[in-house]
């Protein structure tokens, strides 16, 4: 499968998704145990992905929560700047993804795990322009 | 009795017959809100979701005397005002970002009271649909608003003062609350939880007004045993993760006693089953009750009746959107829905369609609708690269609320002119160790093919559609209208200009420049015998973020940290 960079990623990453996969089941049993009473809603439970998660499909990772504002997969200013050819460094990038900015953007610590967010940085950096015909 | 304790004894009258006056608002006089129009006492004007004033002292022959009388600048403004004010007996309320409210004497904007909620500010620092809020709901003494982090409050609205507050949303968990109105049906208090995008089951609440103890719940994903089971139209327990929601105000109808809500998407926003949806993709199925209008008894929750949309909705063209304008015409009874697609739906008050029409021109993610609500010549896509979807993600119409007025027998509705270009990828919902966003495609704003990306406000027939005037302008305005009785339309733009119209003919009567751009409400009412018009401003939601980069010019510098609440007269 493809990455946005148009690299092949090897096999390995459908563990990921696999453990992905096994982890909405785990949320999924756990809501529809609670779905029946009333009360705050409940998703279930809290695990954590760890430090050693198998290698990362950063571009499904990117359309999945960073692309809504960081446009053509963050090839283009949108409700967030561009990303492609940044002139911050790795560690204020990956600062930016923890902490966030106010009113800009959301903070992911917590959300995202570091090799995920190393990830991310690698993918900013790996971005190319889009070929002239997808420009408007 | 002397003449001082005489006066003390009036004073005293005078305080507590105010606080009465102001606790008598319940859902009675809601229903009849239409005959008091010095007061907007719901998100929606009234039941009836006209966001339309009554009041006439300012009308076409003297709204070029229109000043500012006064404003109030709220504090911690991220993303600017997004809220409609509340008024009734003089007193304005507002809400603003990060769950603040005010309450200003309505003639002066002297601050009588401020409330900030508690907020778990961890939690909303992660957040993407946030920190505004878009309104109050009131009544039994008590302003309601829903919390970014999941909660529903009740406020005195004399004190400003905590009454109550009932966790309904595990945020923590979930990442989202709530941003929109609560409305206030009978002795309930409803209100829609955020979702769309965001993997869960959008639920909506029934809370009782006084005690604050939760009644009932709705999961607009699938429903449930014995509520409306639907999870068989998401295959592959894909309702467990499906998004939906409701995540703005809905409406009342009292002769039926039958909540209106639209709700919002399905997640992932977009799926790559393209033609085979029913049995392919993230969420194989029509995924009801997402991108619907749900019709639900106000003191069970029960579902009483639903008309989808948009099946399987692959756009994010939710209908979460769009007020319900309850109407009559020619004998007959309609209630009229505008959503993000660009269509505007005509139903029956049973729920059923009575006609559909579009709104904009730039639409191809289907070729049409029928007039019996059936899709035409749907664009399911798959994974990988396409062009010029239209509208654009942010909608042919947006959350902001059009205006109707039973004078002119029009319904004024901006519309947006705008397309995208997008890459669709299989993506999975993340859930721990909090929710995130599943978009599913990395995509760009774009003009449409042959036009210039623009906005307008158009006056048309609300049954039918017919165009009567139509003004134009270079970017789509993000706020709510306000016809009024004295033929006045208001249009807060984009760009900061409020403009004021001939409802009837469009000719600009009035403008003034509130120096930042407008997206949030605009209403109308009396304080001391006075009619003022008040208009929030501010800058910064989900589909003005896109404005600096896109339409550059002003936009490129506009604060997203600054909101003030204007308030006009004539001089």
């Amino acid at each position: 499968m493809p990455t946005s960079s148009g690299k092949a990623l090897p096999a390995p990453f459908r563990i990921f998704f696999a453990a992905m996969v096994c982890a909405v089941i785990a949320v999924q049993s756990a809501l529809a145990q609670t779905a029946a009473k009333p009360g705050p809603m409940q998703s279930g439970t809290h695990t954590s992905r760890t430090a050693e998660a198998p290698p990362i499909d950063v571009g499904k990772l990117f359309a999945t929560s960073c692309g809504w504002c960081h446009s053509g997969g963050g090839r283009e200013a949108g409700k967030g700047p561009q990303l492609m050819g940044s002139e911050l460094s790795d560690n204020q990038i990956i600062s930016r993804i923890r902490n966030g900015k106010t009113g800009q953007m959301p903070a992911y610590a917590g959300a995202f795990t570091d090799q995920e967010m190393r990830a991310i940085v690698a993918y900013i950096r790996s971005l190319k322009p889009a070929p002239v015909e997808g420009k408007k | 009795m002397n003449i001082r304790r005489t006066a003390i004894s009036f004073a005293i009258l005078f305080a507590f017959g105010s606080a009465a006056h102001a606790a008598d608002v319940d859902g009675k006089r809601l229903q009849n809100a239409a005959k008091e129009p010095d007061n907007w006492m719901s998100y929606h004007g009234d039941y009836r979701s006209w966001h339309y004033s009554g009041l006439t002292e300012i009308n076409t022959g003297n709204v070029r005397n229109l000043k500012e009388a006064w404003s109030h600048v709220a504090s911690r403004s991220v993303r600017g005002l997004q809220s409609y004010p509340l008024v009734v007996d003089g007193v304005l309320y507002y809400s603003g970002s990060y769950n603040q409210v005010w309450a200003l004497n309505g003639a002066t904007g002297e601050v009588l009271w401020q409330y900030k909620q508690k907020l778990n500010e961890d939690l909303v620092a992660k957040q993407t649909h946030s920190p505004y809020n878009r309104g109050l709901a009131m009544g039994y003494g008590n302003l309601y608003m829903g919390t970014l982090d999941g909660k529903l409050v009740a406020i005195d609205m004399k004190t400003g003062k905590l009454k109550w507050e009932t966790k309904l949303v595990n945020s923590e968990k979930l990442t989202v609350g709530f941003t929109g109105a609560p409305l206030l049906v009978k002795d309930k208090i409803i209100i829609g939880a955020q979702g769309g995008e965001w993997p869960d089951r959008g639920p909506i609440f029934g809370v009782d007004a006084n005690s604050g103890k939760q009644l009932w719940r709705f999961y607009t994903v699938g429903g449930e045993e014995g509520n409306g089971d639907a999870r068989n139209t998401w295959l592959n327990d894909s309702w467990k993760t499906g998004g939906g929601g409701g995540w703005m105000a809905g409406g009342y109808d009292p002769e039926t006693n039958t909540v209106w809500w639209g709700t919002a998407n399905p997640a992932p926003l977009y799926d790559w089953s393209g033609p085979d949806y029913k049995t392919k993709g993230a969420r194989p199925g029509d995924n009801l009750y997402t991108t619907s209008v749900i019709l639900l008894d106000p003191d069970t929750g029960k579902l009483k009746g639903y008309h989808q949309e948009l099946p399987h909705d692959a756009w994010d063209f939710d209908s979460s959107t769009g007020e319900f304008i309850m109407l009559e015409k020619g004998g007959k009874k309609y209630v009229v829905h505008p959503s993000k697609s660009g269509f505007v739906w005509v139903y029956d008050r049973a729920g059923k369609v009575q006609n559909v029409w579009r709104l904009i021109k730039h639409i191809n993610f289907v070729k049409d609708i029928k007039p019996n609500g059936e899709l035409v010549g749907r664009r399911d896509m798959t994974e990988g690269k396409h062009k010029n979807l239209c509208p654009f993600i942010a909608g042919g119409m947006s959350w902001n609320m059009g205006s109707y007025s039973p004078k002119t027998g029009l319904l004024y509705k901006v519309g947006n002119e705008w397309c995208m270009d997008l890459e669709i990828k299989k993506t999975t919902p993340v859930l721990v160790p909090m929710a995130q966003l599943n978009i599913g495609a990395d995509f760009n704003i774009t003009h449409p093919e042959g036009d210039k990306a623009h906005g307008h406000v158009s006056a048309r027939d609300p049954i039918t559609g017919k165009m009567k005037w139509e003004i134009k302008f270079a970017e789509p305005p993000l706020a709510s209208l306000l016809s009024t009785a004295g033929d006045v339309l208001f249009v807060p733009d984009a760009r900061g200009w409020l403009r004021a119209y001939d409802a009837r003919s469009g000719k600009e009567l009035w403008s003034h420049n509130n120096g930042q751009g407008h997206n949030g409400g605009i209403i109308s009412y009396k304080a001391k015998g006075k009619q003022y018009v008040a208009v929030m401003t501010g800058w910064g939601g989900l589909a003005g973020d896109d404005y600096g980069a896109f339409f550059g010019g002003t936009f490129a510098q506009m604060p997203k940290d600054s909101g003030v609440i204007k308030v006009f007269s004539l001089r």
